[in-house]
């Protein structure tokens, strides 16, 4: 396998205060890698550098090879790289379909449609509520919208920010089942998760970040004979 | 009397509809960017002063040729006060964009008068016949033309919206900036585009009520971007189709008030009706979508 | 000084007044498309008072200030929950109300054998209490300024003590002073009766210069202006708007190689400003930057 995003010493700062302070990390191509950490140790402030919402004061950011930090997230989307966001952020207003259209948006080709079909396949309750104001839907059909528009881009990396978040249990089941599929048919994953039990179900390699930087990196064996770690994120029935 | 009151509600339905175009750009504008943008009726002034400026010129063109000469410099001021108010602040302070574009207004106002140093400035008129007259009630043809300009505005602008590529983009950096960002769609852009087909609503607006008026004054900025704001606050803040609605409201209200209270008392009406709209039901002012 | 230089200088104190209400309103998180309605209410009220009432003009000013603020007060009571552009809206509509009220009022009463009063759009000619007391132009700019010293040097005291911290703090946030205790409702009201009540003075002092006033002098134009002084000087200190006026008035004016281009600069001078520094010329770092210098 080969790294197929290599961050490299990268510093984003909001004002004064630096959220991120030299974060290196790899992700290997065709591999589910998680990131763990606490709130406020610079989880989203990666995933939004790496996608390009925020700038980094210094190091580097490289996706196949080519350096993308520092680009407009147009550029990073086009290049197969997609964020599904915190909190789903599906667009209220707009129907599930529109919603999936506007993930397509940089494209050009003619297989749109033939991908719209895919998806509904993959998700049936989006198909269901195809026509439906994608701001009615439950948090969980919020959630497999906001992962399906993503893959309308036809990302090789899919980067996700905490997706089980706020979601019922049986529904973080499905999640991390989409997950596990997506991964199979070829798709490289680099998600945040709080969850670190489901996550270490699905994941190869973990980071753990705090206060901006990475403390541990190792493969889910080594995650849980790491004592610290153990009793933070898999101790206690955390949610 | 009752003769009165359906000829009042006609003048204030046309009046109305002349209003919707201009609020219609106005809350667009709003609507995507959530700025109010000051300059916006100066701009099309300045529009509308080109068309004048070439009519003077060159007395052989045509109102079509016209009418292109005022929406075309109307969208190149729009994009000027974007590049220089809006765009360096999208990030910014909405005060800071809204205070740049009251100081262009002043600079569009002025370049204006130096185009053309009269105060008032004629303008071809749109029609130079009798007005109809059916079953005792008066219609001015300009209104038929007011009424189709918006009617056509109106169906343009939801076909834009909602059929469109671009429309696509506008609606999903409305409902959700971040999402949308993430979906590839260039928010300078998109903005950049809006002000454009704002400008080009407004100009279209703007030309048919010079040609109506077949008159043209520096004052004509102050009197749209005032026309646009009140029918979009009236309409509920940022929502296209209450814009419409805020427009024929305020024409209905101006034609009642004006024949029953006289021209300085149809302003009052109009200014109380909406301070006492923001101070008693300051909710329904918030329409967060524009959609 | 040639005349004109004195009537420049009194210009920049006058709108100075416009422009600090303006200052207080934003400092406390609002924003007034209004403010030029006290001004042509403290503008009307003094001029009544002394040309019509025959009141001497140090009295009709604190009278018309009550006035300002009563009305400013008025306008806030119902509008204060609402914010920002709203905010705006709400007290443009409540000047433009002001503008035509001033329009329908027909007033006038015989005054040494003439008609002396408001008469609806015609204005209101005779506001002549500074010319019946002898004052020159001179004495009176003198007069101006010092009023507006006076009132900066207030304000910059009370931006100096807890006021200003406070002030600010419930512009900022307001949910965060309202947890410490503060009763931020009454506070904004206060504030807004001062804004009023210096809007008013500015308008006193105003139809004394002129000697005449009609009601499109308190148009929203002026309002507009008296915002933009502030915010182009910056919501670092008081001071600021004084150099938004200053600004305006003295180098625009004060420079006549502009004339007949003078928007144009100053327009395209303020969104290219606004565009560096978008918190005006003296915001809250440079002050604490020059402070820090200076002690």
């Amino acid at each position: 396998m080969s790294a197929m995003l290599e961050v490299r010493d990268l510093v984003t700062a909001y004002g004064k205060i630096e959220a991120l302070r030299g974060v290196s990390l790899e992700v290997q191509a065709g591999s589910i890698t998680c990131l763990l950490g606490p709130n406020g140790a610079g989880k989203t402030t990666l995933m939004m550098t790496i996608a390009g919402i925020l700038r980094p004061r210094a190091g580097s950011v490289r996706f196949a090879g080519r350096e993308i930090a520092r680009r407009p997230p147009h550029e990073i989307v086009g290049a197969g790289v997609a964020l599904v966001p915190e909190n789903r952020l599906v667009f209220p207003g707009m129907s599930v379909r529109e919603n999936l259209y506007a993930g397509a948006y940089l494209r050009r080709d003619g297989e749109i449609e033939a991908d719209l079909e895919r998806l509904f396949e993959r998700f049936p309750r989006l198909r269901e509520r195809a026509g439906q104001d994608a701001g009615t839907l439950s948090g969980g059909e919020q959630q497999m919208l906001a992962v399906a528009r993503s893959l309308m881009s036809r990302p090789k990396l899919l980067l996700m920010d905490e997706p089980s978040l706020g979601l019922a249990p049986l529904v973080v089941e499905e999640i991390f089942r989409i997950v596990a599929d997506l991964h199979r048919d070829g798709t490289t994953i680099f998600l945040v998760e709080q969850n670190a039990h489901m996550a270490l179900r699905v994941a190869h390699h973990f980071y753990l970040i705090e206060q901006g930087r990475i403390t541990f990196s190792g493969d889910p064996g080594s995650l849980a004979e790491d004592e610290v770690i153990r009793r933070a994120y898999l101790g206690s029935a955390r949610r | 009397m009752l003769a009165d009151l359906l000829q009042n509600t006609l003048d204030g339905l046309a009046a109305g509809a002349s209003y919707a175009p201009v609020a219609l750009g106005f809350a667009l504008i709003f609507g995507v960017l959530r700025r109010a943008n000051l300059s916006y009726g100066p701009a099309i002034m300045l529009g509308c002063y080109a068309a004048a400026l070439a009519h003077g010129r060159f007395p052989g063109l045509g109102l079509g040729a016209l009418a292109a000469i005022a929406l075309l410099a109307a969208v190149l001021a729009g994009a000027y006060v974007e590049r220089l108010c809006f765009a360096p602040h999208r990030r910014g302070s909405a005060v800071a964009a809204m205070v740049a574009s009251f100081a262009l207004w002043m600079q569009l106002e002025e370049i204006a008068t130096l185009m053309l140093p009269r105060h008032v400035v004629a303008f071809p008129a749109l029609y130079e016949g009798e007005p109809l007259a059916i079953a005792g009630l008066v219609l001015r043809v300009e209104a038929l033309a007011a009424i189709a300009t918006a009617a056509a505005v109106c169906a343009l602008l939801a076909a834009i919206l909602y059929r469109s590529r671009f429309g696509l983009a506008v609606r999903a950096l409305v409902a959700a900036p971040l999402a949308a960002e993430l979906s590839g769609i260039r928010p300078a852009r998109v903005f950049f585009l809006v002000f454009a087909l704002a400008s080009a609503i407004g100009g279209t607006a703007g030309f048919l009520v010079a040609a109506t008026d077949a008159q043209i004054t520096p004052m004509m900025g102050l009197w749209l971007t005032f026309k646009g704001l009140l029918a979009t606050m009236l309409g509920g803040l940022g929502s296209l189709p209450g814009a419409v609605a805020g427009a024929l409201v305020l024409g209905l209200v101006e034609a009642h008030a004006q024949w029953f209270l006289g021209p300085q008392l149809r302003d009052f009406v109009v200014y109380l009706l909406l301070f006492s709209l923001l101070a008693a039901a300051p909710r329904w002012m918030r329409t967060p979508s524009p959609s | 000084m040639d005349a004109y230089a004195v009537s420049v200088l009194t210009n920049i104190g006058l709108l100075g007044f416009l422009a600090l209400s303006a200052y207080l309103v934003l400092l406390a998180g609002e924003m007034s498309f209004g403010q030029q309605a006290f001004f042509g209410i403290g503008a009307y009220c003094g001029g009544m008072l002394t040309a019509m009432a025959g009141w001497p003009l140090p009295l009709a000013a604190l009278a018309a200030m009550a006035a300002g603020a009563a009305a400013a007060v008025a306008v806030a009571l119902p509008t204060l929950r609402l914010r920002g552009l709203y905010f705006a809206m709400a007290t443009l509509a409540a000047a433009e109300m002001a503008r035509i009220g001033f329009e329908l009022l027909h007033w006038q009463v015989e005054v040494a054998g003439e008609p002396v009063g408001p008469d609806g759009t015609q204005g209101f000619r005779g506001i002549r209490w500074v010319f019946e007391a002898g004052l020159a132009p001179e004495g009176y700019a003198v007069l101006v300024w010092t009023a507006l010293a006076a009132v900066t040097a207030l304000l910059a005291v009370a931006e100096r003590a807890r006021l200003g911290a406070t002030l600010r703090a419930v512009g900022e946030d307001p949910a965060l002073a309202a947890a410490l205790g503060l009763d931020v409702h009454r506070f904004k009201l206060g504030v807004i009766a001062a804004s009023g009540g210096l809007a008013a003075l500015g308008g006193v002092l105003f139809a004394h210069h002129n000697t005449y006033i009609e009601p499109r002098n308190f148009d929203v134009m002026l309002g507009v202006h008296g915002l933009a002084y502030a915010l182009i000087g910056g919501l670092g200190t008081v001071f600021g708007a004084l150099v938004g006026v200053a600004l305006d008035v003295g180098l625009l004016e004060g420079v006549r190689v502009f004339q007949g281009y003078r928007m144009i600069v100053f327009g395209g001078l303020v969104a290219l400003l606004l565009v560096l520094r978008p918190r005006g010329l003296l915001d809250e770092e440079t002050v604490r930057w020059i402070g820090r210098r200076f002690s």
